[in-house]
This record gives C-alpha cells, sequence and structure tokens, in this order.
C-alpha cells in the first residue's frame, strides 16, 4: 500500500481517499483506532499535504497520533469551536490525560464529566460562559440549559473525532489532547497560544467574538 | 434450570434472604478452612471458634473491647447465615461442635482461589479432557444397552467431562479477575511513578498479552478435537436412539464452544486496551516526563472563562448531489360533493295516500290486528320499500283504529325479512 500511495493520481485513485478527503474537510480528526483511513493518511501523508496546501489548508500529523485539517486561508470554511466545546473538550482532556482512566480503556461516565468541569470552572463561572446572553434565570433553569449545552457540545465533539459516545459514558480519543497544545511546552503559555494562532490552529475570541455562534 | 432459577428467587425474596458479613467473620471462616485442612478436622469445638476469632480481632481490630463476646455474636451471625452449622446436636447442655457449611466452604474458596488459568494448567485439562472423551467413544461404540449407554457414557459426560469444563471456566473467571487486576495495577504504577513506571506497564501489558495470545491458541486447537470427539459419540448416540445420551453431548459441546469463543473474545478485549494504554504512554506519559501537562491544562480550564479561545476546524459543507430528474407523477383529483350538500327532497305525499288507501280496504276487510294489515299490505310493496312502508302503515293504524293495550305485544313474521310487533285493533265504538 505503501508503494502505491506514491503519487497524486494514485492517492486520489484510492477507493478510501473520498471517505477521507470528506471526513478531513469536515473537521474530523482521525486517530490510530480509524485503523484503515489512518493508515491511508499515513501511506499518503506526503501526496496529501501538497494537495491540501493548493487549498491553502494544512494537513496537521499531532505527535499523538492523529490527523487533521486546518484551512489558513478562506477556500476552506472553517469555524471556531463554541464555548460549550472548549469547555467540555478541556475537561475530556483532563480526564484523558488522568492515570484511573486508563482502568477503564479510556470509558468515563458523563456524570464525571459534569462534575470535574463544574468543581474546575464553578457554577456560576460555567453558566455564564454557556449561557452568555441570557438573563438572570432561575437556577434549575440555568442547569438544565448547561446540560443542554454540553449534550450539545458532546455530539459534536463526536462528529469531530474526539470522543465516543456510549450509552451512559464516553470514550476519549487520543485527538483530545489537542485540546492541550496550549500548555504542551514548557515555554510561556501566551507566547504559545500566539504560536497556535499563527498557525491558524486556534482563535483569540478576544480578535473574533462575532464569530462565536459561527 | 430457568424455571429452577425463577423458584429460587421467589422463595429467596418471601423469605427475605440476605447476607451481611463483616471482615471479622469472613477471616474467620478462611482461618476454620485453613485449620481443618492442617488438621484435618471434619468439625470445630466451640472453644476452638472462639479462640481463633479472638486471634482475628487481634488483626483486624486490636481496640475492641470483650472479643469473647464479639466471639459469641458472631458464630451466631454465621450460623443464622448458614455459614456454620452445629453437628453434635447436644443443644444448650454443653458447648457445640460445629462445621462449615457449603455456602461458606464455597465464599472461602472464592477468596483463596488464585486458579487463574495458565498455558500449562489448560493444557493438562485439556489433554485430560481428549484422553477421556476417547474413552467414552470407545464406550459409546461398544454399548448396546440403555444401561450400558448411561454408566459409560452420559453419566461420565454429566460428571467427569463437566467437571473438567468447569475447571476450565472456573480458571477462565480467574483470569478475568487477574486481567483486572493488571489494569488496577497500571493504573496505579503510572498513578505513584509516572515516568519511571513505563517499562513495569509495558511488562505486565505484554505479559498478560502473551498469556491470553497462548491460552486462545490451545483453546482453538484443543476446541476442535474435542468437537470431534464429541460428534462421534453423538453419531453413535443417535444410531442407536439413546437420547439421553445424544442430549448430554449437547450440554458439553455447547460448553466447549463458550470456552473457545472466551479465549477469542478476551484476546480482542485486551488488544484493544493494549493499543490503548501504549497510546498513552506514547502520547502522553514519555512525552511529559515530569507531568506538568495536566497541572497545566487544569490552570488553562480553570482561567479559560477569562481567556477564552477555540480550536478552529475545518467546517466545508457537505456536497450537493442533486438528485436524478424524475417526471412529476400525476396526481389524481379527488372531487367530493360540498360540506353543506343536500340530496334533493322527493316528494312521498303520493306514496302516502296510496299506502293509506291500501290500509283502510284491509281494515275494511275485517283486519283484527297490525299483523293482519301489514300482510295484506306488504304483498303489494316492493322488496326495498317495505322496511319504511312498516313504519308508515303503523302510523296509518294508530290513526284509524284504537289498538288494546296489552302487557306484551308478540313479534310476528310479516314477510319473508321482516318481523313486526303487532298490536291487537280494539272493538271500534259503535
Amino acid at each position: 500500500m505503501t508503494d502505491a500511495m506514491r503519487t497524486l493520481a494514485e492517492t486520489l485513485g484510492d477507493p478510501l481517499f473520498p471517505d477521507v478527503d470528506l471526513a478531513l474537510r469536515s473537521g474530523r480528526h482521525i486517530d490510530r483506532e480509524d485503523l484503515a483511513r489512518f493508515a491511508f493518511l499515513q501511506s499518503a501523508q506526503e501526496v496529501l499535504e501538497t494537495f491540501y496546501r493548493r487549498y491553502e489548508c494544512d494537513l496537521v500529523f499531532a505527535t499523538a497520533g492523529y490527523f487533521y485539517l486546518v484551512p489558513v486561508a478562506d477556500r476552506v470554511r472553517r469555524r471556531q469551536l463554541t464555548a460549550g466545546e472548549m469547555l467540555v473538550g478541556q475537561t475530556l482532556a483532563l480526564l484523558y490525560l488522568e492515570p484511573s482512566t486508563l482502568r477503564s480503556g479510556g470509558v468515563v461516565g458523563r456524570s464525571e464529566l459534569t462534575e470535574r468541569l463544574a468543581g474546575i470552572v464553578g457554577d456560576d463561572a460555567l453558566v455564564a460562559a454557556l449561557n452568555p446572553r441570557r438573563k438572570r434565570a432561575a437556577r434549575s433553569v440555568a442547569e438544565e440549559a448547561v446540560r443542554t449545552e454540553i449534550d450539545r457540545a458532546l455530539r459534536s465533539l463526536a462528529g469531530l473525532g474526539f470522543v465516543d459516545l456510549l450509552e451512559d459514558s464516553l470514550r476519549l480519543r487520543p485527538p483530545l489532547l489537542r485540546f492541550a497544545d496550549p500548555v504542551r511546552g514548557l515555554g510561556n503559555e501566551s507566547s504559545a497560544l500566539e504560536q497556535l494562532i499563527r498557525e491558524g490552529k486556534i482563535v483569540s475570541e478576544a480578535e473574533h467574538p462575532e464569530d462565536e455562534d459561527a | 434450570m430457568v424455571s429452577d432459577a425463577h423458584r429460587l428467587i421467589g422463595s429467596l425474596v418471601h423469605a427475605k434472604a440476605q447476607l451481611h458479613l463483616e471482615t471479622a467473620d469472613l477471616c474467620l471462616l478462611v482461618a476454620l478452612r485453613a485449620r481443618a485442612e492442617v488438621a484435618s478436622l471434619v468439625s470445630f469445638e466451640e472453644s476452638l471458634l472462639v479462640d481463633t476469632f479472638e486471634e482475628i480481632c487481634v488483626l483486624t481490630d486490636p481496640a475492641a473491647e470483650s472479643p469473647r463476646k464479639r466471639a459469641t455474636h458472631a458464630i451466631q451471625r454465621l450460623r443464622d447465615q448458614r455459614m456454620l452449622a452445629r453437628v453434635d446436636g447436644v443443644g444448650l447442655l454443653r458447648p457445640g461442635e460445629y462445621s462449615l457449611t457449603r455456602l461458606a466452604t464455597a465464599l472461602v474458596d472464592f477468596f483463596l482461589s488464585d486458579e487463574a488459568l495458565t498455558r500449562e494448567s489448560l493444557t493438562v485439562l485439556t489433554k485430560t479432557l481428549l484422553s477421556e472423551l476417547a474413552a467414552i467413544t470407545q464406550e459409546a461404540r461398544r454399548a448396546t444397552t440403555p444401561d450400558a449407554w448411561r454408566q459409560g457414557v452420559v453419566e461420565r459426560l454429566r460428571v467427569t467431562v463437566s467437571e473438567l469444563l468447569g475447571g476450565i471456566e472456573r480458571r477462565q473467571r480467574g483470569m478475568d479477575a487477574q486481567q483486572e487486576e493488571v489494569r488496577a495495577e497500571i493504573a496505579g504504577l503510572l498513578q505513584k511513578d509516572w515516568f519511571a513506571a513505563v517499562d513495569a506497564c509495558e511488562a505486565l501489558l505484554e505479559k498478560t498479552a502473551s498469556t491470553l495470545r497462548e491460552l486462545a491458541e490451545v483453546l482453538l486447537q484443543d476446541a476442535s478435537h474435542l468437537q470431534g470427539l464429541l460428534q462421534e459419540i453423538e453419531g453413535a448416540a443417535d444410531a442407536a436412539s439413546a437420547g439421553e445420551a445424544a442430549a448430554a453431548v449437547a450440554h458439553v459441546s455447547e460448553q466447549v464452544d463458550r470456552a473457545a469463543a472466551w479465549g477469542g473474545e478476551r484476546q480482542r478485549a485486551w488488544g484493544e486496551y493494549y493499543q490503548y494504554v501504549q497510546g498513552y504512554l506514547r502520547s502522553v506519559v514519555r512525552l511529559d516526563p515530569d507531568r506538568a501537562l495536566s497541572q497545566r491544562l487544569r490552570d488553562q480550564l480553570a482561567h479559560w472563562p477569562e481567556r477564552p479561545f477555540a480550536l478552529a476546524i475545518a467546517d466545508a459543507p457537505a456536497l450537493r448531489v442533486m438528485r436524478e430528474v424524475s417526471p412529476r407523477p400525476e396526481t389524481r383529483v379527488v372531487a367530493r360533493a360540498p360540506r353543506d350538500w343536500q340530496p334533493a327532497l322527493q316528494d312521498t305525499a303520493p306514496e302516502r295516500d296510496e299506502l293509506e288507501q291500501q290500509v283502510a280496504q284491509a281494515l275494511a276487510a275485517g283486519a283484527a290486528s297490525l299483523k293482519d294489515v301489514l300482510e295484506q299490505v306488504l304483498t303489494r310493496t316492493v322488496a326495498d320499500k317495505r322496511f319504511v312502508s312498516v313504519g308508515r302503515v303503523a302510523a296509518i293504524v294508530a290513526r284509524l283504529r284504537p289498538v288494546v293495550r296489552e302487557y306484551e305485544r308478540p313479534w310476528h313474521p310479516v314477510g319473508p325479512e321482516l318481523e313486526a310487533q303487532d298490536w291487537v285493533f280494539a272493538e271500534p265504538a259503535s
């Protein structure tokens, strides 16, 4: 397979290409668990990097072992994750890093996510972050709105390849480590963030507040 | 078996059965079992129970007061829950003598059991199983009478072979428990030593993986031999119409299938876990030897509402696939009458006049009841108007003639398909 992927024509002619291409363009992260697509991308990485550069996109292979596409201009539409997706994603990344999660093979309960998120961010900050335009509402209404936002975020993150939704639990996947990219290095967090913004992998909400609901 | 289980559950619910054991109780049972094995004891004197409990109390609760009293309570508790049985039958006359019940022995066995499946134990078990089945196959070939089938085949399949397979299954459960322990151990090692634990974790993963691989291979290979022998026995049983033997073979065959499936299933599950942990070691532990990432990510999350940022992702819309052009299907026009439409009224006056004349003629001819009138009038009416005519005739009759008020008016057939309640006419006033 590796030898067969040397030319662009052969890569584009592979039956897996349309599926992989559509997945990448829709924002999906492809890791080792997605064996066939991951193997295809690994074997065609060089060719596809050049191919996507013509669309002004970067095909990124992260050290944690997953591929994703980052549009650096407007030829391929892009969006930034919502506040809910960011909060849930970072919490799941935190759970992924914990050795205790290993015992269950990366499966955590939904309630564990909610408790951890509220524990770190705080109930009030969570309500404010997930309902920025809503006026003061009864506590039960606000909590219900937070739960709804978390569910919505989980569905979206599942579609992007960060997590698998099981019945009452979640299976964490390696692409979650993308949420830890700004704090990966031992250097200054702000400069790491700036670097990621320059690379187009992260958007500062202070610069694009109007994109929030995009 | 299922109906037995239902009955048992019902009786347990009815009796409100429950088990409640403290750590000291469990320890006492284990200690008693150990003493019984060492000293070949069949039963225990009460003083021995109390002494053993006191020794255990030193370990479990050194500060406890009046351990003898606690021992008495513990013995009573174990008797109430059918863990200890009094075997001397003397009652209150002197201290009793007790033995462990089957329930207590099973509990102790569970905790004592370190019978995880190993390649060696599995090989011994499957080879014994194969030789036993080979011997049963010979018996099956020779068996000619129902007794020979029962003793040589059925009983041996039910007892010896099922026990051996039960031994494999029990060890499989032990192996499952061992895998759980390995998972917990890996998590614990990383929690404690992080980067320094990588090699130990990899060794644990590898060891379990290779054990499971070997077991699956042995099971797969020997299961086909076992099934071959079972098929031979089944063939002989079918030929001799030995239904009981065939059923016993089917049961054993299911057990063999289950044992073989376990190997593949556990190997697959461990494979997934292996991949996950290897990924974790590679992408988390090795890249973050100082274990600083968790804390930094935690800080990032805690301050995110004040300093928000978001990941950028591709979001190209899905390709639009135009549907194939097809001619618009012809829709049938459905017409119906307007809601306020009423059928045109018909003038029924001529018919009524005619009917009135016919009724008058019948009355004049001496009709004494409604039935008589109807019989005369309906013979001149077309069939589909007879039902309506009955009502009209009755109305005319009621107007022209007084009727006797009877307590019960009889029903009479008037024509081939109708019945009418009859009225008898009163004599006209002279």
